[in-house]
């Protein structure tokens, strides 16, 4: 099932399908990109950032980043 | 002969910068900014080379101020070598970055460092067989514990710039020998 | 050749693939904690917890070395030594140096202790040695931990959401937390934020809103409970005036994406390092200025210019503060040592009721970053420097104008 970063539950997992084009190169560094599989972590409350793991390493994002990113979440 | 130590923050490049420089160490702020970096020198077969610590980033499209000042170090210091510091836990945005600077034209040396914590996670590196698809040399290091910075430093000389064709080449290669061998022996 | 970024992770890929193999990964009890740490039904109450364990540990160990330590040294030795042996008693050179002291029906009379003589040599060293240097150091030693172990990227995703209504991002709190020890560093570790604007923001707020250590140390010493009013008060003028300026300043202010490393253990010689290198830079600002700061206050004050410069702004002070005009002088004195200014309006705390205290110290805080920090912004920009100017020079008036509103609304002022 595919699902914006943003709605994924705690800890699912899924790989990313796709990334909304001006946002590829700003997560580029941190191991974010298509094909990737992460897990949600956790999100913080009133529109505050997602926490997601990839690769082993934890990164937090903005609520708008992760809108513009696409999963297909597995679990 | 000038070295950048370039790496992610937190991948233990201030630990490299310590091990490999003397009591010569000087910190300043980058001109027009509140950016501190240090340099220091050290001695590699009877030449005085300078060592920098730039600040830590992720990649090269800099996201912040610290960033875009070592980016600007990297680009200021055209003649300079790099030493690519990556923790070897997180090697693929490690890879990331080091692949940018290869594409830069930058001749590169990778510094697989916290080896030991990778190993914990169950994560294994042929660093040889990384060192041939690269084109550059690769060393497995544990900068915390001293281990492998002579062979570092033994093979900053081989640092050359590599052309990114070649590596495509190498990779497309690896995965041909790879198939047949996985096809004779892998269970 | 460059690759794009889609071409460059595809071929990290293909190499990741020939090169590395990773094993099942089984989660540790690091991890565990990590994550605890960083959601918010277990993480805030911990980040409370953490920070209220901060507090109490700054303000026991900074008060037992001042007060069980350095009053009695500086107060029964130190103070009556230097006005048994300094010479020209009641002269200028004496009233700077050593002790201005006071007029008791018309009898010249030496002060009882080191925050009344407003000498160089007394209330100079003894604010500098007595009760910053304690402060300090447990300061800058706690917050060596909290980074070293990996603690703050956690407390910065915690606090986006916050942060974020201001124009900043999650991360402004590592300047923030910093200028709690000195504004200066505080500065410099703006460069972690993206744009000009919110680096002008930060710094603005920075130097306007966030009392340093030495003030803080000295309020913990002198006024333990009007202390937290006067933080109260400056903390809402934080998110007051940032969100004000994240209306009103130019430019973008993006969201955060941050790297959450993993708790480490905290190298001791790594930590030693850090301590040691804030505190020497901390020192190395500070003495001179306190001990100037005195000085020039001292000589002042013996020209008659304080008590001109009182009488001159009598009616801003009085009608628009609601202060009494005696505050002139720290006022100036916060000009180059804001821990010295608050003890000087101590010494002089009979003239107010405890309001007029909160107010008095809250102008000090917010009315002139420290000369240091002033030098340290101007690094950034003259242009910048001079907007943030400007902005302190409306939020002094109109938060210092307000704060005597609210006290007269309350029946207070």
């Amino acid at each position: 099932m595919k699902k914006k970063l943003s709605d994924m539950d705690y800890n699912e997992k899924g790989a990313v399908t796709e990334i909304e084009s001006d946002l590829r190169k700003r997560v580029a560094g941190m191991g974010i990109r298509v094909g990737k599989t992460l897990r949600m972590v956790t999100k913080q409350p009133i529109k505050g950032p997602v926490d997601v793991v990839v690769e082993g390493a934890e990164t937090s994002l903005g609520l708008d980043m992760a809108e513009k990113i696409v999963v297909e979440v597995t679990k | 002969m000038k070295i950048l130590l370039m790496g992610h923050p937190n991948v233990g490049k201030s630990v490299f910068f310590n091990r490999l420089t003397g009591a010569n160490v000087t910190e300043s702020n980058y001109p027009g900014t509140t950016v501190d970096y240090t340099k220091g020198w050290m001695k590699i077969e009877g030449e005085d080379v300078e060592i920098v610590d730039v600040p830590g980033t992720f990649s090269l499209n800099p996201k912040d101020r610290a960033e875009e000042v070592a980016v600007a170090m990297l680009h200021e210091n055209k003649d300079a070598k790099v030493i690519s510091v990556i923790d070897a836990s997180k090697i693929e945005r490690g890879l990331y970055l080091a692949m940018e600077i290869i594409e830069e034209g930058y001749p590169l040396v990778i510094a697989l460092n916290m080896r030991d914590v990778a190993e914990d996670k169950n994560i294994v590196i042929d660093a040889g067989r990384l060192e041939r698809i690269l084109g550059i040399p690769v060393v497995s290091t544990v900068a915390i514990a001293g281990e492998g910075i002579k062979e570092l430093i033994y093979r900053i000389k081989d640092a050359k710039p590599v052309n990114v064709a070649d590596i495509i080449a190498n990779a497309a290669n690896a995965s041909n020998t790879e198939s047949a061998a996985d096809a004779g022996g892998a269970a | 050749m460059k690759l794009s970024t889609g071409d460059r992770w595809d071929l990290i890929d293909k190499i990741s693939k020939e090169t590395v193999t990773f094993g099942a990964y089984k989660h540790t009890l690091k991890d565990a904690i990590g994550e605890l740490t960083v959601k918010p039904m277990t993480g805030i109450p911990v980040a409370i917890a953490i920070m209220y364990g901060f507090w109490s540990v700054f303000g026991s160990f900074a008060g037992f070395f001042t007060d069980g330590f350095f009053v009695r040294l500086f107060d029964a030795y130190w103070l009556p030594w230097l006005q048994e042996i300094f010479p020209g008693q009641g002269g200028w050179l004496y009233a700077i140096m050593v002790d201005a002291g006071g007029i008791e029906s018309g009898e010249f009379v030496l002060s009882s202790n080191c925050l009344e003589s407003f000498g160089v040599l007394t209330s100079g060293l003894f604010v500098a040695v007595g009760v910053v240097l304690p402060a300090i150091i447990i300061f800058y030693l706690m917050l060596a931990l909290l980074e070293d172990i990996g603690y703050m990227p956690r407390l910065a995703v915690l606090l986006d959401t916050v942060l974020h209504r201001v124009g900043l991002h999650g991360y402004a709190i590592v300047p923030t937390v910093l200028s709690l020890g000195c504004n200066v560093p505080g500065v410099a570790a703006t460069r972690i934020l993206e744009t000009k604007k919110q680096r002008f923001i930060m710094m603005t707020l920075l130097a306007i809103f966030i009392p340093c250590g030495a003030q803080i140390g000295i309020m913990q010493d002198l006024m333990p409970n009007l202390m937290g009013w006067i933080l109260l008060y400056l903390i809402i003028g934080y998110f007051i005036f940032g969100y004000i300026l994240n209306k009103i300043v130019p430019g973008k202010a993006p969201e955060f994406l941050i790297d959450v490393p993993p708790y480490r253990r905290p190298l001791l010689s790594n930590i030693g390092k850090k301590v040691g290198g804030r505190v020497r830079g901390f020192f190395v600002v500070a003495i001179p200025f306190v001990l100037l700061g005195c000085a020039i206050v001292g000589v002042l004050y013996q020209l008659g210019v304080i008590q001109f410069l009182g009488d001159a702004l009598a009616p801003v002070f009085v009608g628009w503060f609601g202060v009494p005009k005696e505050t002139a002088g720290p006022l100036i004195a916060a000009f180059l040592r804001k821990d010295l200014a608050v003890a000087q309006l101590d010494a002089i705390s009979d003239l107010m009721t405890p309001y007029q205290m909160i107010t008095a110290v809250v102008l000090v805080s917010i009315y002139f970053p420290c000369v240091a920090t002033f030098a340290m912004m101007l690094k950034e920009g003259w242009k910048e420097l001079l907007g943030a100017l400007a902005v302190l020079t409306v939020v002094v008036f109109a938060y210092g104008g307000l704060i005597h509103l609210i006290g007269i609304l309350l029946g207070v002022a």
